[in-house]
């Protein structure tokens, strides 16, 4: 993707509750050693684009620490490369909500980079999307907008408050708006859009001046008569992690081998930081079925459908099932742990028993201890 | 400003002829080791960990896959704007082109390197062992001796004793006497290939002992026994902790089970000593509902369906179902087809064990070296 920058910004985490209490809901673990953001920026590099712009939002402390200079994604260049852009407070836009004002506030960056196109993506979809035929339909159709959709098949509403696009038969857009379930098929906008910088900016100028939208996807509708608005079909899998139980789902499916290795291989590489752990040590007790695990950990217990990040510690005994230990999460002797997501760092004693349900998972907060009663 | 200024120089070029297939395509401490590391990783995690700033690897023999490996450092933290990591392979002169003919004759070559770093001390280690050393209680020891030279030293069993240099030592862990591999020993304190000097000392012995046509440029044979001779202070300082220099498949494979043992006093999980290596972005491994795993070291990328028993698989490694693994180290990409059995053995990297196949029988106490062009037994 040449001539083109790359932009990450996330959404809301309101659905996520104790999860996304100190991080953005791009910065979840995911998939035993990654965070969401590790694969769109992967997805990004690995297509050959060069200047990265992270937005992150409120919670910057996670971001900061995990993207670093951008080293383990190539991104630490002398030109061009990672920018992390955190809020703009204490100027003239903070009363101003949305991310028009954010790009407003690195209208420089925009203005100094080469590159004529931007490629947006909200690392909340996560799917191995080739992005060469989306910007090759964007370059040769001469459009100042692609915007990329999946044709959602959706009988039980499970999708309701997605963002929904309405197309012409030419595969225009002619209007955007939320999904609310009335119909049993719709076309999902996927969190990917690819935009002439020019159009982007006048875009930006024009809801600054007028005041008329606080989001780009509301100022891009209010704009779209002006514009050339085409759509990208995607028909591969995609997760649309908008809820705990969308992120419990979305790491479970990466028991499914196929799903697995598209997202693990089929785009390149997936780079993350790395956390120097050894390999992981399987005892003389431990009995693992149907799981994924990272490295360094020590598993002596009983591990069942689940995903184990790097360095967490199944003492003997212990029966974990359906759930998602992240990283250096501990479960003591005996313990049993099922349907349940356990943040960084926590600890299950030994002989507790905790369970959620197979509709929604039980939380354990980062840090927190459950000692038996 | 740093006082005490050590320079590390790395001996990374030797070809470890005994350990056959493994080294048919990388030098020895280039050689994969323990799940995911290199042998070299030790050395270099311990220069890290033990916080030397600059370090010189030597390099020979097939140097691609050990550059590729180590880069500019970056794994070990040592991509520095000043000093860090600098490999040096032997290079032509004026006065022609020349191999690195000992290890003194390494770094005589290299003079210039040290020279422009002018430190306090050289510290000089071998990239061929598995050990955790902090260097600075090395350091700590030759400072207080006010010693030209310190060796590392450790107790050997007495039947290998023949096969080190063998130090005999005064009260005060003076060294009286060096014998480079004797062959009736006085005692089984083995020198382990780590020295400590004093920078003007050794300069000032690297270029006699290259004057000198006889030498085999070698600190053992002829630096070491130089300088005792001259009556230099050189002190022996006891290392006790776990220290292998795999120098056979054979203890190869046996230095990878002791990973597993869980009395083994390696221990790898230590976050306060990590061991780094260069990361190859693999994701997590998967075991499979058919999957039993049982006292072994798995790391990323593995795909096992099979049975994995007392084994250490590297990256990416495929175990079909109903494949069983017992006592074996299986390098990066092998595949183990289905119904294939595998014991006691060493698989190189990219190997593929046909369906069915089967490689020794549980306790025959033979070791196995495969290759994708046959295998041999020790």
């Amino acid at each position: 993707m040449e001539n083109c920058l790359g932009i990450i910004i996330g959404n809301g985490d309101k659905n996520f509750g104790a999860l996304c209490k100190n991080r953005p809901v791009f910065m979840l673990p995911f998939g035993g050693r990654y965070r969401l953001i590790d694969f769109t920026l992967s997805n990004m590099v690995n297509h050959g684009i060069k200047t990265v712009a992270v937005y992150t939002g409120d919670k910057v402390r996670s971001t900061m620490d995990h993207l670093g200079n951008g080293r383990p994604w190539d991104l630490n260049r002398r030109f061009n490369g990672l920018f992390i852009f955190p809020p703009a407070n204490g100027n003239e836009l903070a009363p101003r909500l949305g991310d028009i004002a954010e790009f407003y506030s690195t209208m420089q960056f925009f203005e100094e980079s080469r590159e004529e196109n931007v490629l947006l993506i909200n690392p909340s979809y996560l799917g191995t999307v080739n992005l060469d035929e989306a910007y090759k339909h964007f370059n040769s159709t001469d459009a100042d907008i692609t915007i990329l959709y999946k044709k959602q098949v959706d009988p039980w509403g499970e999708y309701i408050n997605c963002d929904k696009i309405y197309l012409n038969n030419d595969g225009s857009v002619s209007a955007a708006g939320l999904n609310l379930a009335t119909e049993k098929e719709f076309n999902m906008y996927i969190g990917m859009l690819i935009i002439k910088k020019k159009a982007f900016l006048d875009i930006i100028k024009s809801s600054m001046e007028k005041g008329d939208a606080n989001y780009l996807k509301h100022a891009i509708m209010i704009n779209k008569d002006k514009y050339n608005i085409n759509s990208f079909e995607f028909k591969g899998h995609i997760e649309n992690i908008r809820h705990t139980k969308a992120f419990y789902d979305a790491n479970m499916n990466l028991l499914n081998r196929k799903i697995a290795h598209e997202l693990f291989f089929d785009r390149g590489t997936v780079f993350t930081k790395s956390k120097d752990e050894p390999s992981t040590l399987y005892t003389d007790t431990s009995v693992v079925k149907n799981s994924l695990v990272a490295n360094g950990c020590i598993i002596e217990g009983n591990v069942e459908n689940s995903i184990i990040f790097r360095g967490v510690n199944v003492a003997k005994g212990a029966i974990i099932k359906n759930s998602i230990l992240m990283q250096k999460s501990e479960v003591k002797d005996n313990a049993i742990v099922v349907n349940t997501i356990m943040d960084k760092y926590s600890i299950i004693g030994a002989n507790v028993r905790i369970a959620g349900s197979s509709v929604m998972p039980y939380v354990v907060e980062k840090n927190q201890e459950i000692k038996e009663g | 400003m740093i006082e005490n200024k050590v320079v590390a120089m790395l001996l990374a070029g030797g070809q470890g002829s005994r350990l056959k297939a493994l080294t048919r395509k990388v030098a020895k401490p280039a050689v994969s080791f323990g799940g995911k590391y290199r042998i070299i990783d030790f050395a270099l995690s311990n220069a890290t960990n033990s916080g030397i700033n600059d370090i010189g690897i030597l390099t020979q023999y097939k140097p691609y896959l050990l550059n590729t490996h180590i880069g500019i450092g970056t794994a070990w933290d040592f991509d520095r704007n000043n000093g860090g990591l600098r490999v040096l392979p032997p290079f032509t002169s004026e006065d022609g082109g020349r191999w690195y003919t000992g290890t003194a004759n390494a770094i005589f070559e290299n003079i210039d390197y040290l020279d422009e770093l002018n430190p306090n001390y050289v510290l000089i280690l071998s990239g061929d062992h598995i050990y955790k050393m902090d260097y600075r209680k090395l350091l700590k020891a030759h400072q207080e001796k006010g010693a030209d030279v310190t060796l590392a030293v450790m107790e050997v069993p007495w039947e290998e004793a023949s096969r080190f240099g063998i130090v005999n030592v005064d009260k005060d862990n003076k060294i009286v006497e060096f014998d480079e591999k004797p062959k009736k020993p006085k005692n089984n304190m083995a020198s382990m290939g780590i020295y400590i000097f004093s920078w003007k000392e050794l300069r000032k012995y690297l270029v006699m002992d290259n004057k000198n046509k006889e030498s085999e440029n070698d600190f053992g044979k002829n630096v070491l026994p130089l300088m005792l001779s001259e009556g230099k202070k050189m002190y022996a300082w006891s290392f006790d902790g776990y220290w292998k220099d795999v120098g056979t498949v054979r203890s190869y494979w046996e230095a990878n089970m002791d990973l597993l043992d869980p009395n083994n006093t390696l221990n790898i999980y230590d976050a306060g000593w990590r061991i780094f290596t260069r990361s190859k972005n693999l994701p997590p491994h998967y075991l499979g509902r058919s999957s039993v795993v049982k006292n072994s070291l798995i790391n990323e990328g593995c795909l096992v369906m099979g049975e994995v028993t007392n084994s250490i698989l590297f990256s990416e490694v495929e175990i079909e179902k109903g494949a069983k693994v017992n006592n074996s180290v299986i390098l990066s990409n092998c595949i183990i087809k289905a119904g294939a059995e595998v014991n006691n053995a060493v698989l190189v990297e990219g190997v593929t064990i046909k369906e069915g196949e089967k490689i020794g029988e549980q306790g025959d106490g033979n070791i196995y070296l495969i290759t994708d062009k046959g295998f041999t037994v020790e």
